[in-house]
This record gives structure tokens, sequence and C-alpha cells, in this order.
């Protein structure tokens, strides 16, 4: 299986061609070298898949780390679980690869871009591909560091700097757990390496002790890579990086690297109840508290980052449930539209010279046609009208969490029916109504190039019927999606009687169903009603208090809605944005910074400079060093030598 | 561990206790340290350094004579050729310091810090 | 053994050289004459035993890591191309103290008796106190030398203290005597523990873990940064293994009781080293503290002290040898372009722009500094995950947990150059001398293969 091998290499030799050649290279070369990469190893990706049969395939190109107790392979594992995420990376990844040769065209840094995002690729194929949990953990930090790179593209602004460095070390916050997670792993069976661990993995009992501390800490590495709660405000300030980073890595793969290392671990997570439930609830807050903050955010950009934070809640939430492939499901669904979305924005963005306020927006549909339709067409699938894509994953997950507990389905369409609002209005704003911008925006409106439209079209479609792949079972069609991934799922059939039992009959599937088009259908009117008529726009931010502002219409549907609806709910959504997001968890992490800082410089007054003074801190610190050490048995012994 | 050896060391010993040797030594050790900490001329610390190495030197001695061991003679003498090397090294930077500063307080000399 | 004969003999020859030869070709015979010990250490390749009347002990895994601090002594010399060409340099005598030094060094990682040690840690030590002091001119590098000398002479009367104790406990100074004590009554072991106590402070004031980390900072500033290069990676190397020698022969038994303020100081020294570090403008500082923290992971390896920890330590050392001394030859070649107020500058924004004036060397740095911070991929990573399984196995997760949320603080001041160097600039290109560049780019290749294929490295020890 040489194809295995040649999946990361492409991009490698991407990253080294065009790094190492950064500025002598032409400028017409750079993209075509960039998204060859992307391509040739999206192409070995169909190869390898059209070769596979069943089994997992285990290439070892050869023995990392080989001593006593530590053996560890530089290996790669092909299997039904990587295949698919293989081809949502170099198959998403070649898409933005496209687009960024338009989009990014006037940057100076044109091959280094380029040059960030084959590594990126590479790394990321690292991580799905690799055959055990150090090759995971190689390819998490290396995206991590790409992510930090593209963040701080623009490096002359030290915002997006610090937004950079934000990201990267809240991700090492998470590392942390995933590194001990890996200790732990290490401690407890001995190996590293996938198909083993997995087989000792079945010796131990649901509930055990030491899988519910191996898992907790995967999953705090989970949280970290994929923005959960508490640590989720990276990624809305990750947004500084330029638009085709925040789809591919923001959106479409890095993201839900969490997702898929809970889905490939699936057995310990099966193992561990308590660890599942923690998940969910924590998926479900996070579900809720991006949508929530997505209601009333006026960057084009930050409505789709708080967008993905609550996606990725509805993941984590169907993972949280046992359902590993419907989680996946959404992963894949989600990887369409989201991209798509973020690419459409970008164009957009594009088209109005770099602005990126909604506000200032409007009227844009039949300025920029393709973009407007193909943002549609996204916008739809996340909010789950069927026969889009997002329904039939979304829908998936909801049938699961309804079949685990009411309450969380209940919440969760709450989230649902927020979802379909926010990003309506996003749409509504945007592109209906009247322009708002300057007289020099409006001149300067235009459709975006043929590179950046033509993604745009693949993803639509995609994004249109890439739900088939996983019809539900009502329908008697085939869940292709579900049949292919079973064998993955074979050792939690094994170990957890539980796993994988579908109580729910037919007629309760046709009606959780319809109330879930139900709630995104009254929410979509909603939406129409409020800025359909393209008259209503969110008002600057230092009026959001005064709230009576923003309705300018006096029909008794907009007193309705200001009263029980924006009231209420703007009052929650900016007490989440600027209260929960700003105050609590930044400052958290703000004052972490802080506390560094401020021990730094207290750190540093000890260093005085003098050589009596040094010699005493040294003197006082041997003296309590043996104090602690030996002060009782000295003490004891001098006792004992004076009783003599 | 005092005791077991009491039979085999020289009769002038006798009378004096292991213990008050270690006692003294470990004095003129802190007096050592102490003199380090509180004074400012370099030529002053370093003496008191050497008062720290010559408290480990007679420790050495006791311990060997109670021990009737050679071994911890041997190396007293390399402490204190050691410490004729650290002499000149040390006099030496104490010397260039003078010659640039005109002074051999250490106090002054804090420009490195922070 | 024979690397020790030849250092000895080479150091006076090349004191001799430097009357006849010309200053620059002093430097070519420098390292022939490295490379000749390096050599000379295949003789005892597979001679395992004691000589010297049982004073050292040679093994293969010993050879080993004196071939690590043989190597680092080549790099540093690589790097100190065109450092000593000014009219006040005298570069035989330099050349000639770190062969001395490097005997103290290889003494260090192979004693047998306590002698031995104290006797190579006062050659590595009084060899560094002048050439800490080098620059005669400089107030700092003046000022650098007696706070070294002062502070070093006082940690060797401590250290000398717990050898006497050790000597009235055991009667012996062989390393292997520390067992016989094992049985004894509490009164009995006093001294024992008084002398294991004073002995590892020490030492571990010479490898600058806090809280006796003090002098580090000054003294790494004040010193030619070819000299600091040498403290932060020949140093800290042998004196590390001297430590855990101790630990593994002398004080094994006593595990419970020295592992427990042990891993105190393991904390303090990563805290401190980190935490202070992030505001630090003068770039030998922030490598300074650097040094402190990374002190702190490589004694985690003592509280490991498995049948693996002596391989991993191995590994640690040269792939912080190479990243630190990749480091300061980078930082060394572009401080002596940037002269301010006559001076060379020693501040981190000397970086700017690096990457437009000289990739090469803007590359090499961002190698050694995802090195430094243990981003997968670099020699780094390997080192810090090989001695933190180390801790793991021990239990002490505390350890693990405050270890990786340091190294994220690390990141922070690691990064700061990095992201200097992609800034822009109207500088002009930076001229290196082909033996560094050549040196620089041995350290980069060698930390990005060892980040790759580790098991070339590590299945050596």
């Amino acid at each position: 299986m040489t194809f295995i091998a040649l999946i990361p290499l492409f991009p490698l030799i991407g990253f080294l061609i065009n790094g190492l050649g950064y500025g002598k290279i032409s400028k017409t070369a750079v993209p075509w070298i960039g998204t060859g990469a992307s391509l040739l190893s999206f192409v070995c990706v169909l190869l390898a898949y059209l070769n596979f049969k069943e089994t997992a395939i285990i290439v070892n190109l050869f023995d990392w780390i080989s001593i006593a107790g530590l053996n560890v392979g530089f290996s790669f594992q092909l299997d039904q679980l990587s295949i698919i995420m293989l081809f949502v990376i170099t198959g998403v990844g070649t898409l933005i690869h496209l687009y960024s040769a338009g989009y990014m065209s006037h940057d100076e840094g044109y091959g280094k871009f380029f040059a960030y995002l084959n590594l990126f690729l590479f790394s990321m194929i690292l991580l799905v591909l690799g055959g055990n949990y150090l090759m995971m953990f190689i390819g998490w930090e290396g995206v991590g560091l790409c992510s930090y790179l593209l963040i701080g593209f623009w490096n002359k602004n030290t915002d997006y700097a610090n937004a950079a460095r934000k990201a990267f070390i809240m991700n090492r916050i998470g590392d942390v757990g995933f590194l001990i997670g890996i200790f732990l792993i290490l401690q407890n069976f001995g190996t590293l390496e996938y198909l083993e661990v997995f087989e000792k993995a079945k010796a131990f009992h649901v509930g055990d002790g030491i899988i519910v501390a191996i898992t907790m800490a995967l999953f705090v590495g989970a949280m970290g890579k994929s923005a959960q709660i508490p640590l989720f405000t990276w990624l809305p300030d990750a947004m500084a990086g330029p638009t085709p980073v925040s789809a591919l890595i923001h959106a479409a793969t890095m993201v839900t690297s969490g997702i898929y290392m809970i889905v490939r671990s699936n057995v310990l997570y099966t193992l561990s109840p308590f660890t599942l439930e923690f998940i969910a609830w924590i998926g479900l807050a996070t579900a809720l508290l991006g949508a929530t903050i997505g209601l009333f955010q006026n960057d084009i950009k930050k409505v789709l980052a708080y967008s993905t934070v609550s996606q990725l809640g509805y993941m984590f939430l169907g993972l949280g449930v046992m359902a590993y492939s419907s989680g996946l499901f959404h992963v894949i669904t989600h990887a369409f539209f989201k991209a798509l979305l973020f690419l459409g924005a970008g164009s957009v963005i594009h088209a109005m010279s770099d602005d990126q306020d909604i506000r200032n927006m409007g009227g844009l549909w039949s300025k920029i046609k393709i973009t407007a339709i193909t943002f549609l067409v996204g916008t739809i699938a996340i909010s789950g009208i069927p026969p889009f894509s997002g329904f039939f994953s979304k829908d998936e997950i909801l049938a699961h969490v309804f079949e685990h507990n009411k309450i969380m389905w209940a919440l969760g369409m709450l989230g649902s029916f927020m979802t379909a609002f926010y990003m309506f209005r996003l749409f509504f704003v945007t592109f209906k109504g009247s322009f708002r911008g300057t007289e020099e925006q409006k001149h300067h409106l235009h459709e975006s190039p043929k590179s950046m439209t033509t993604p745009l079209i693949v993803l639509a479609v995609l994004s249109a019927i890439g739900g088939f792949i996983g019809f539900p079972e009502v329908f008697h069609l085939p869940h292709r999606l579900n049949e292919f991934l079973s064998p993955i799922f074979e050792n939690s059939r094994l170990v957890n009687s539980s796993f994988g039992v579908v109580h729910i009959s037919h007629n309760l599937e046709l009606i959780l169903m319809g109330a879930s088009v139900l709630v995104a259908v009254i929410s979509i009117l909603f939406a129409y009603m409020v800025f359909g008529n393209g008259k209503n726009v969110p008002v600057a931010d230092s009026e959001v208090v005064g709230l009576k502002k923003l309705v300018y219409n006096k029909y008794y549907i907009d007193e309705l809605y200001n009263k029980v609806f924006v009231g209420p709910i703007s009052a929650i959504s900016f007490f989440f944005a600027n209260v929960i997001d700003k105050k609590l968890i930044d400052k958290i992490v703000n004052s972490v910074g802080e506390g560094v800082n401020f021990s730094s410089k207290k750190i540093k007054e000890l260093q005085v400079g003098v050589t009596g003074s040094y010699i005493l801190f040294m003197t006082l610190g041997i003296l309590l060093l043996v104090l602690y050490q030996f002060g009782p048995s000295l003490l004891s012994t001098f006792n004992l030598l004076q009783n003599k | 561990m005092f005791e077991s050896s009491i039979d085999r060391i020289p009769d002038v010993f006798m009378k004096v206790p292991l213990v008050n040797f270690v006692l003294l030594a470990t004095m003129l050790f802190v007096i050592g340290i102490v003199g380090v900490l509180i004074r400012k001329n370099a030529i002053i610390i370093f003496m008191s350094i050497e008062l720290m190495l010559n408290a480990v030197n007679m420790l050495l001695i006791a311990f060997s004579s109670y021990k009737s061991d050679p071994n911890g003679q041997i190396f007293v003498f390399f402490i204190m050729a050691v410490a004729a090397a650290e002499v000149a090294v040390g006099l030496a930077i104490i010397v260039m310091i003078f010659r640039n500063i005109k002074t051999i307080d250490i106090s002054i000399l804090n420009k490195l810090r922070g | 053994m024979y690397p020790i004969i030849v250092f000895s003999v080479s150091g006076l020859l090349m004191l001799f050289l430097g009357l006849s030869v010309n200053k620059k070709s002093l430097l070519p015979y420098n390292l022939l004459f490295m490379l000749v010990g390096l050599a000379s250490n295949f003789l005892d390749w597979n001679a395992p035993g004691l000589y010297f009347n049982g004073m050292l002990e040679i093994s293969n895994p010993i050879i080993l890591v004196q071939w690590v601090l043989i190597f680092a002594a080549i790099l540093v010399s690589g790097i100190s191309s065109r450092q000593f060409d000014d009219t006040h340099a005298y570069p035989a005598e330099y050349y000639a103290i770190m062969q001395f030094a490097l005997v103290g060094a290889l003494i260090m990682v192979s004693f047998q008796n306590l002698l031995m040690l104290f006797v190579g840690l006062e050659i590595l030590s009084v060899g560094l106190y002048v050439l800490t002091g080098s620059d005669k001119r400089n107030l700092r590098g003046n000022e650098a030398a007696i706070k070294y000398f002062l502070m070093g002479s006082f940690a060797t009367g401590i250290f000398l203290f717990g050898v006497a104790m050790f000597y009235g406990a055991t009667g012996s100074f062989d390393i292997s005597s520390g067992n016989s004590v094992a049985n004894n009554l509490l009164e009995g072991k006093m001294f024992f523990w008084l002398g294991m106590v004073f002995i590892f402070i020490g030492l571990l004031f010479k490898i600058s873990a806090a809280p006796f980390h003090f002098w580090t900072a000054d003294v790494y500033q004040g010193a030619p940064t070819v000299f600091s290069a040498f403290m932060a990676t020949i140093v800290k190397t042998a004196v590390i293994f001297a430590l855990f020698r101790l630990a593994a022969y002398s004080f094994n038994l006593e595990y419970e009781n020295w592992s427990k303020f042990l891993v105190i100081i393991i904390g303090l020294s990563m805290v401190i080293g980190n935490v202070t570090a992030v505001f630090q403008t003068n770039f030998k500082r922030v490598l300074a503290f650097s040094s402190i923290s990374q002190a702190g992971f490589m004694l985690l390896s003592l509280i490991g002290l498995g049948a693996q920890s002596y391989g991993n330590l191995g590994f640690y050392s040269l792939s912080y040898a190479l990243a630190t001394i990749s480091a300061f030859g980078v930082f060394l070649v572009i401080s002596s372009n940037t002269i301010v107020e006559g001076r060379p500058s020693e501040n981190i924004n000397v970086f700017d722009g690096l990457f437009s004036r000289n990739p090469d060397l803007a590359i090499i740095l961002l190698i050694s500094m995802l090195s430094l911070a243990g981003i997968p991929l670099t020699s780094g990573f390997w080192s810090k995950f090989f001695v933190l399984n180390d801790a793991a196995a021990k239990g002490y997760f505390w350890i693990l947990i405050l270890g990786v949320l340091m190294s994220a603080v690390s990141l922070y001041y690691y990064f700061n150059p990095i992201r200097a160097s992609f800034k822009k600039t109207d500088l002009g290109k930076i001229e290196i001398s082909s033996l560094s560049k050549y040196t620089l780019y041995v350290c980069a290749a060698l930390t990005i293969l060892f980040g790759i294929a580790p098991n070339i490295l590590r299945s050596l020890f």
C-alpha cells in the first residue's frame, strides 16, 4: 500500500518547495505547487480507498522508539475512520487551496501562506492517519503550530499576533490533558498503538476508574482543540487570520480533531459512561452558548465562528450519547457547509473591500449572485431543512439524544431554533435590503474570480446532497456511512451491551423529524419577519442596550418579537457574549497571563544584582531545605544524643 | 557510630569526644558563611570562604583519625591544593576589578541584574 | 579515560602553540585536538571496568556521555570562529582552558570516588571562572567573573561539607559506600543524610536549579557569549550526570528521602525559570532562565531513576546542547553585526527582520526555539517526552502537569525571537563565517533528525 505513505508526503513536499523557495519561486507557480500537492494527496486517498478491503491496514515506516517499556512506531493506520477524515481533509483542503489562489493573490506573503497551508495539511493528515496516540499527538501539536502561524499571518497587527498566541497557549492547556492521557495509557496498557490498546481495553469493565481518568484527560485535550467550554474563547479570536484559514482550520478540519480522537478511542469512552455524560452536557452547553452569542454578532466572521463553536457542541453532544457515527456524520456535513459559508463570507469581504461588518452590507444579492446563492444553500443546510445535508446529520444526533434524555433533546431543539434564526438573520442582513456601505465600496462591488467561485459551487453541491450518505432508517434507504463505519465500533459493542441499541419506533422518528423541521421553519419565518424586509438593521454596538431603536416598523409581530424574543434573548446573548465570554472566561485566561506577568516582575526583583543578597537567598534556601527534609529527624536525633 | 571505633584512636584524643570536633567545625563553617553574608570587601569574603574550607578540612581530619583511615587526610591535601589554585584565580579576578574600578567593594558591582 | 589524557596534554600544547602560531589558525588546531580526543574514546569502547585504583569507572554508557560532552565542545568551538580576532583576545589560552575544563567535565561523568568528583568539579569551575572574566576590559565581564567566582567557591564549600559528612558516616569516599549505612539506625544516619543534602545542594548550584540559580542570569549575561554557551551545555551535562551517578550508586537506597525535596526543587526551577524569562529583554538572560527550567526537566530523570533514565538523560543533554548552541550561535553572529553604543547589542530586538537578512539563520533559530519549547518533530519534544514519562512512571503526576503547563508558558518567550525574525527591516544582509555556518547547520540538522528518528540516538544508550 504505497499510496498510504504518499498521502502525507505530497503536502510535505509542497511545503518544502514553497517554504525553502520563498521569494525565489514566481508568483504564478506558487498556487500550482500548493494546490497540486493537495490534489495529488486527494487522489492518493481515492486510490487507497479503492484498494481498501474491510480490515485496517497498518503501515509501519520505521520504529520511532524501541526501548524496553516503550515501543512506538512511525506507523499509519488506514481504516474506515481515517479514510473518511482523509477525504474531508484533502477534499475540502484542495478546494480551499484553490480558493486561496484567488483570495490571497494580492498578499505579499503569498508563498509563505501556501507553505503554511501545506504544512497544515501534512500535520492534519498525520493526525488522522497515525497508527498510535503519539502520532496523533504529533499531528495535534503540528496543526496547533500551523494554526498559530496562520492566525498571526498578518503579523503587522499586534492584536492579530496576540490572538494567535492566545489560541496557541489555550490549545497547549488542552494538550496538558492529552499528554497526561497518553502517559496514563502508556502506564496502564504498556503501548500506544491503537489496535493493541483497544484489544487490551476489552479486559476492563464498564466504569473502571482508570479508564475514566484516561478518557477525561483526553477529553480535556479535545476541549482545547475543539473549542468547548471553557476553552472556546480562542476560536472567535482566531478569526483574525485570513478567511481561507478560518474555513479550513477553524471550521472544517482542525477543530474537529477532538471529535476524531473520541471516535477513534470509542472503546475507551464506551467503557466510561460517566465521561460520556460529562461530554454530552459540555457539548450541549457549548452548543447553546455559541448559538446565543451568535444571535447578535455583527461581524460576519464572528457569527460564523460562534456558529462553529455551537455546531462543535452538537457533535460532542452526539458523541456523549454514544452516537459516534452520527457525530462523525455531522463532522462531514459541517465541513461542507461551514467551509462553504466561510468561503462565501470571504467572497463577500473581498467584494466589500475587506469590510466585515454586516451593518455596512445589505442588498448584495444582485451584486454577487453566485456567492449569494451558494451562501443561501449553506444557510439552509446548517438550519436543518431537508433534503440538505445538515438536516440528516443533526436530526440523527437529536434522535439519539431524545432516546438518551428528553431534557437534553428539548435544549438541543432550542439550540437548533437559534441556529436557524441567526443564520438567516445573517443572510437577510447581508444580502437583502439596500446597500448601506460607502460609495467607494459600492463602486468596488464585484463578483469574485473563477478560482474563488468554483470551490463555492462545488461545496454548495456537496452541502446540498452530502446528507444522502446516511438516510434515516425510517426511509428504508441505505445508511451507507453507518454500514461503512460499522467495523470501527466492533469493540464498543463487545465491551458494553448498551451500545448501539435503538428503541425508537419509526413513527416516533418521523414525529421527531417533523418537529425539528417545524422548529427550523418557524425560526426562519421569524427571521424573515424581522430582517427579511431589509429595514431592521442591527444598531451600533454602543446602542445595543437601548433595543427599542432596533425596531423601526410597528407591525404587531415586531412588537411581540421585541417583547417576547428580542428583549430577554438579546439580554442573554449580551450577557453570554460580554459577561461569560469576555468578563469571566477571558478574565480567567487573562488573569492567568497577568499572574505570570506579575510574578515574573516580582521574581525579577529578587535578581537584585548584589552578590551578598544572592548568597543570602541561597543560604536561606539551604536552611529551608534542610529543615523541611530533616527537621523532625534531626530534632529527635539530638534528643537521643542528649539523653545518652 | 561514635562508640564503635573508640578503641583504635590515639590516646590524646580519648579525652575529646568526636562530637566536639564536629560541633567546632560546624561553628567555624557557619562563621565562614556569616562572614560571606555580611562583608562587602571581596578579599574578606574570600577569606571567609577559606574559613569554610578549613572547617571542612578539620572535620575530615577528625573523622580520619577516629576511623583510623588515611583517606580523609589525603582529601585534605587535595582541598588545600585546589584552594590554592582558586586563590590564584580569585586574586587575579580581584586585581582585574581593582584595576578597572579602583575598589573591591562587591556591593557596587550590581550592573548585571533584573 | 584516554580523552582525559589527550586533553590534559593538548591543553598544554595549545598554550605553546599560542606563542608560535598565528591567532587565526589556532581554532583548527583546537578542533583537531578535540577530534583526536573524540576518537581516542574509541580505545575504551567495550572495555568496562575501574581504572586508577578504582577512582574512575569506564563503561560504554559513560563513554557515550563523554562523547556528548566532547561533541558539544566541538560545536562551541565551531561557533567561536571569528570571535577572538581582536587584539585583546588570547584564543590560545581560551582554547587551552576550554580543553582543561573539558577534562574536569569528563572526570565528573566517570568518577568512582568523591575525591575525583571534587577534583573534576574544581577543574571545570576554576577554568570557567577564568573564561568568564576573560574579556578583561569589559566591566560586565569583570562583575560576572567575581560573582561566579564567589558564589561558586561558596557552593564548593557547601559541597565539601557534605563530602566530609558523607565520609564521617561511611568511612570511605567510594560512591558505592553509601549503601553500607543503609541499615544503620536513625542516629547513625544523621551525618549521612546531612552529607547527602549538602552534596546535592553543592551540585544543584552548578546546574543552576532554583533556589540556587541566582548567579545564572548575571553570569551568562556578563560572560563572553561563547563561554556562556559552554557553561549552558557542557557544565550542565557534566553536573547532571555526576548527580545521576550519586543518586543511582550512593543514595539509591535513600530514594524516598531525597526525592521528596528534589521534586520541590524541580517545581521551583520550572516555575522560576519560565516565569522570569517572560519579561527579559536581554537574549542571553532569556537563555539563562530557559536553562534554569531545562535543568528542572533534566532533574526529572533523577526522580524517574529507572533502567531507562540514564539514556533519557543522555538524549536530553545532547538535544538540549544542540538547541542551545545553535541559539547562542545565531545570536552571536547577529549580535556582533549589530553594534549599539560601541558594543554588540544583546537586546532581543537584534533578531528583527532576520528572515530577510539571512533566511538560513532565521530557520536555524526557529528550529532551535521549537526544540527548546518541546514541539514535536524536533528532538526537544522527545527529550521532554522521555523525562516526563520517567516521572509519570514513578507516579509524580503533579510535577508532570506543572511541567507541561510551564512548557506552555515557555512558548511565550521562545516565540518572541521567532516573531521578531519575521518582521520587516531595511537592514542589510548578515555575513557569517563558513565554519560557524556549518556548525549551525549540523546542529539544526541533528535536531530535526533526532526529532524524526529519535531511535538512532536513543538506542545507543
